[in-house]
């Protein structure tokens, strides 16, 4: 795209189109292709899947159009159509996935336990914010 | 077409807000501005956990607290259609403008002259009147 007068900076109109993976602040991945994006960075994401990984495998489930307000986008990166198609990641059924991250999530809460447990023993009152669901 | 014109074309259609907190609400978009407050109609607040669920008539959404919207497939074809529309009136625009473009220059100087002599005639009226 020619525009000199956004040469050197960064920018999302060259992605418009184009499938992205876009990761939010809470730790959601989105797949769609970009359709439009304004000045805050709020984007419309058109066909898109949520896609869950736990560990090395992944389900996608069908989402729709997406207008993710911009300050809650955390990454966002062009797909390439030709290494998706051999992913080191095994599809499973969005059952599946689900089940599995319902697993981790009461795997990581049980080793959040322990350790404010362990920390209450040696004199150290841990609170974990429980509420707290902001990856970054 | 920017994601917030894309927002008030969705007027009128189910949609589905979720908020940073994780709290959702399904409802109709009422309206909505240029800072993404909307009010939606017959609306189900869903918790963060899914598991408690609040139906009410109306809301009003500060749009600061909204992480993103889903909204039907139709209202992109909707736009698409639009804009084709609008595209098809844009060409002819600009081909009758281009082919024009002689004559309207023609008639832009002819008009400048135009308001000019009114000015001269109503000028010269008044001098006449004094």
């Amino acid at each position: 795209m020619n525009r000199p007068e956004l040469e050197g900076t960064a920018h999302l109109l060259d992605e418009l189109d184009k499938k992205l993976i876009v990761v939010l602040r809470d730790g959601r991945t989105l797949i769609g292709y970009l359709r439009s994006v304004d000045q805050f960075a709020n984007l419309v994401l058109h066909k898109t899947i949520e896609r869950i990984h736990v560990g090395k495998e992944f389900g996608d489930i069908p989402r729709g159009v997406f207008i993710v307000r911009g300050e809650n986008v955390v990454l966002l990166g062009e797909i390439d159509a030709q290494k998706e198609a051999n992913l080191p990641l095994r599809q499973v059924t969005v059952d599946d996935i689900l089940d599995a991250q319902r697993r981790e999530q009461e795997s990581k809460q049980d080793q959040q336990r322990l350790l404010t447990k362990a920390l209450k023993e040696r004199g150290l009152n841990l609170m974990p914010d429980l509420t707290h669901d902001d990856m970054f | 077409m920017l994601p917030l014109s894309l927002l008030r074309t969705a007027q009128n259609h189910p949609m589905l807000v979720e908020l940073k907190n994780g709290e959702t609400y399904n409802g109709h978009l009422v309206s909505c501005d240029n800072w993404m407050n909307i009010n939606l109609r017959e609306v189900i607040c869903t918790s963060r956990d899914g598991d408690k669920f609040w139906r009410m008539p109306e809301c009003y959404i500060r749009g600061s607290t909204i992480k993103y919207l889903r909204i039907p497939d139709e209202v992109i074809d909707m736009v698409k259609e639009e804009t084709a529309i609008k595209n098809r009136g844009r060409d002819n625009k600009g081909a009758k403008s281009q082919r024009g473009r002689p004559a309207t220059r023609g008639n832009f100087g002819r008009g400048g002259g135009k308001t000019g002599n009114i000015g001269g005639r109503n000028l010269a009226q008044k001098t006449k009147q004094k």
